[in-house]
């Protein structure tokens, strides 16, 4: 038995729903295989969150003592003025006054543009550490007057002291010639430091 | 679903029925002339989206054994065409209906067959005709004793026998119709026109025309001469059951089991049939589930093949959807439990934080974030760690300077360097001799220093030796290296390079003026000493 063509043409609108049919159903897997991989996405994302939290939570002991021990030191810090803007005024203040107290001979320094040290990411905010390196020059009587003034210095506070590095060299004799009354360097120095200090963006003010 | 109409075709009368859930509905009745063939057509045209079965009650049916060899496919359909030819001259009707495999031994394997035809096929034409002249769609031309084992099966469970052999015995509206069945194969039938009759003479008419029948098949040994008891369900008429089984006693030959037409029907699944005899078990089978075999050729059955053609397909496509949706089904579950875990996780996060956020609630009031705190705090003490202030040093150098009166330092220099700043080894002038201490390239090494955690100071001391004749190379350099050795008493510092004032190596030139005044430059030296320190 064949069918003729006018038979065959009464295939077509059963063939064409067929196709539509067996396309809604390819199309219904499609879409829920989407949404199971969307699913599966968001339930990684969500089981990782929960660990996290978890572990944070397990570790709060740990926490507490770690902000109990470093409290005391932010403490410290904001109170130098490390923690905060730069006090250029006040490092100038602070030299003239160590100066004047050591009655020590000249001392030249300068200040370069600050620059930032390293940036830490935190919450709210990032801590930035950020530093000033300052060239000296000193004249001294002897080497105690160096390490004496960068210890002022490191003691007067409003930024942290890191000494990079120091040239110490002879200069003359220690005494005066007769008669004199100012006395004269033996020793010429010259140092660089770091005169560092902390932006914390998360500070509370 | 398109609707059913069957059309019971006896000697006497045409009558079409419609079949609507289980019900029959006579719809007409017409009369065996071109009136009665014209009028069906009217009203096939009218319907022609039924589907139309013939069930054919008629006398003149005829039943032969056959066998072929065993095939498939297209060479057995062939052979069956071949033999149907040869045993019917007309095969417009015909079947042949398999009876299973017979295997003799040492014969290859061969199919019986069971030819069925009409002996006069002509009474059919004008009908056929008709339907296919109305465009309907002719589902099959059967005869009631095609249908009789799918009557038989349902009688057998509710009278309860289990006979391999069987006679069904129904009274129809053509007459008495008695079907042979073995292993629930037509064998043989035939239809015995009955007049009016009342029970016991019916009752009667059955018990002897089984009988008749019995010894027919005997003869043409159907029947073993000596076998078993036969069992015969008769289905009489509504209330006449008792008269049928008084009068129907059984024997050694055969056992009767009465059943009423009511309860054949319900038996059938036949919900309605007011009026009708016991055809309408045949009818309503054929129109629930019509056998596989039945009369008319493909050709006849065209419009209905197309029609089952079109629904394979779109059930196909059903199919094809519902597998579809099934498997669907099966992974939208599975988004609903992972989203179900989501939930459950989002809920546990959140409620550790939250304990989180009650517990650091207790902690000292801070100036900052907790995190801030940390990090600001743990990486100025990184940066502490990794400074230092020259005092230390220059205390070190003068406890060994005070051993070393005749030495005097012109120039000094110290430096911090970070990890890293010190993996740059210090510039070595190759003219220059290098006297005490490893190889500065080696002592300065980045493993040496570059390993975090670990930062170095460079101390490079420039002097001159006093007391001591500058061309006495020997007690200068005694000296230079006497102090060198002192200043790595501690064993933190390390000299990495000394330098003399003159060269005592091969490659270098040594020159003196002994004996001449000894003025002139002092000759200087240079030690440069490393300190590593772990923090």
């Amino acid at each position: 038995m064949n069918f003729t063509a006018a038979e065959f043409r009464k295939l077509i609108l059963p063939t064409i729903v067929a196709l539509v049919l067996t396309a809604a159903g390819a199309a219904l897997i499609w879409f829920v295989n989407g949404q199971l991989l969307r699913a599966n996405a968001t339930f990684s994302g969500v089981k990782n969150d929960r660990i996290q939290a978890r572990e944070r939570l397990a570790r709060i002991s740990e926490e507490e003592r770690e902000v109990k021990e470093r409290i005391e030191v932010y403490r410290r810090l904001r109170d130098l003025h490390i923690i905060g803007k730069e006090r250029r005024l006040d490092w100038a203040d602070a030299i003239q006054r160590i100066r004047v107290q050591r009655e020590m001979l000249d001392v030249r320094y300068r200040i370069e543009p600050q620059k930032t040290l390293m940036s830490i990411p935190g919450k709210p905010g990032k801590v930035d550490f950020n530093a000033s390196s300052m060239k000296m020059e000193l004249a001294l009587l002897h080497e105690g007057d160096l390490l004496t003034f960068l210890d002022d210095l490191r003691n007067a506070g409003n930024a942290y002291v890191s000494v990079r590095r120091c040239l110490i060299t002879r200069s003359g004799t220690a005494a005066s010639p007769p008669g004199t009354p100012t006395l004269t360097p033996r020793l010429r120095a010259e140092c660089q430091v770091d005169l560092i200090t902390v932006m914390d963006g998360g500070a509370k003010a | 679903m398109s609707e059913r109409r069957l059309l019971y075709f006896t000697s006497s009368s045409h009558q079409l029925y419609a079949w609507r859930a289980g019900k029959l509905e006579l719809e007409g009745d017409f009369s065996d002339n071109e009136e009665g063939v014209a009028e069906f057509q009217k009203f096939a045209k009218l319907h022609s989206k039924s589907l139309y079965y013939i069930l054919a009650d008629l006398a003149g049916e005829d039943f032969h054994d056959e066998m072929i060899p065993w095939l498939r496919g297209n060479d057995r359909q062939a052979v069956i065409e071949r033999r149907l030819a040869q045993r019917y001259r007309d095969t417009r009707l015909a079947a042949a209906i398999s009876l299973g495999a017979i295997a003799v031994t040492g014969e290859r394997r061969n199919e019986r067959l069971l030819l069925a035809s009409f002996t006069n096929t002509q009474q059919f034409s004008p009908w056929l005709d008709a339907l296919a002249g109305a465009g309907a769609k002719l589902a099959g031309v059967y005869s009631v004793p095609l249908v009789a084992p799918s009557v038989a099966a349902r009688l057998a469970a509710k009278v309860g026998t289990k006979n391999n052999r069987l006679f069904v015995v129904s009274m129809n509206s053509a007459g008495l119709r008695q079907t042979f069945l073995e292993e629930g194969k037509l064998r043989f039938a035939r239809l015995e026109r009955t007049g009016e009759m009342d029970a016991e003479a019916l009752a009667a008419f059955v018990r002897s025309e089984t009988l008749r029948l019995v010894q027919y098949l005997s003869s043409l040994r159907v029947l073993p001469r000596d076998g078993p008891p036969i069992t015969a369900i008769v289905v009489c008429p509504a209330g006449q059951r008792a008269v049928f089984e008084h009068l129907l006693p059984s024997d050694g030959r055969l056992t009767f089991r009465t059943i009423e037409l009511p309860e054949a029907a319900r038996a059938a699944g036949v919900k309605r049939a007011d009026g009708i005899g016991a055809e309408q078990l045949y009818l309503h089978l054929v129109a629930k589930r019509a056998p596989k075999d039945q009369f008319a050729r493909s050709e006849d059955r065209k419009g209905f093949l197309l029609w089952q053609f079109q629904r394979g397909v779109v059930a196909a496509g059903a199919l094809g959807l519902a597998a579809c949706v099934l498997f669907a089904g099966v992974k939208w579950i599975e988004v609903l439990a992972i989203r179900d875990q989501t939930s459950i996780q989002q809920g546990e996060t959140k409620s550790a934080e939250q304990e989180y956020q009650r517990v650091t609630s207790t902690f000292p009031v801070t100036l900052t974030t907790t995190e801030n705190l940390k990090a600001t705090v743990n990486e100025f003490r990184s940066i502490a760690a990794r400074s230092a202030v020259p005092g230390p040093a220059l205390a070190y150098i003068s406890r060994a300077l005070e051993q070393f009166p005749q030495i005097e330092l012109d120039q000094l220099s110290w430096q911090a360097e970070r990890p890293g700043a010190a993996e740059k080894p210090a510039a070595v002038d190759p003219s220059k001799p290098i006297l005490a201490g490893a190889p500065p390239a080696a002592s300065s090494s980045p493993a040496a220093v570059s390993t975090v955690g670990e930062f170095a100071q460079t101390l490079e001391i420039s002097g001159h030796v006093n007391s001591t004749q500058r061309s006495d190379y020997r007690a200068i350099t005694a000296q230079v290296q006497s102090f060198a050795d002192a200043l790595q008493v501690d064993r933190s510092y390390e000299v990495v390079r000394t330098q003399l004032p003159f060269d005592t190596t091969s490659a270098g030139t040594l020159s003196g003026d002994i004996g001449s005044s000894e003025g002139g430059d002092t000759p200087r030296f240079t030690i440069t000493l490393l300190r590593k320190s772990t923090k």
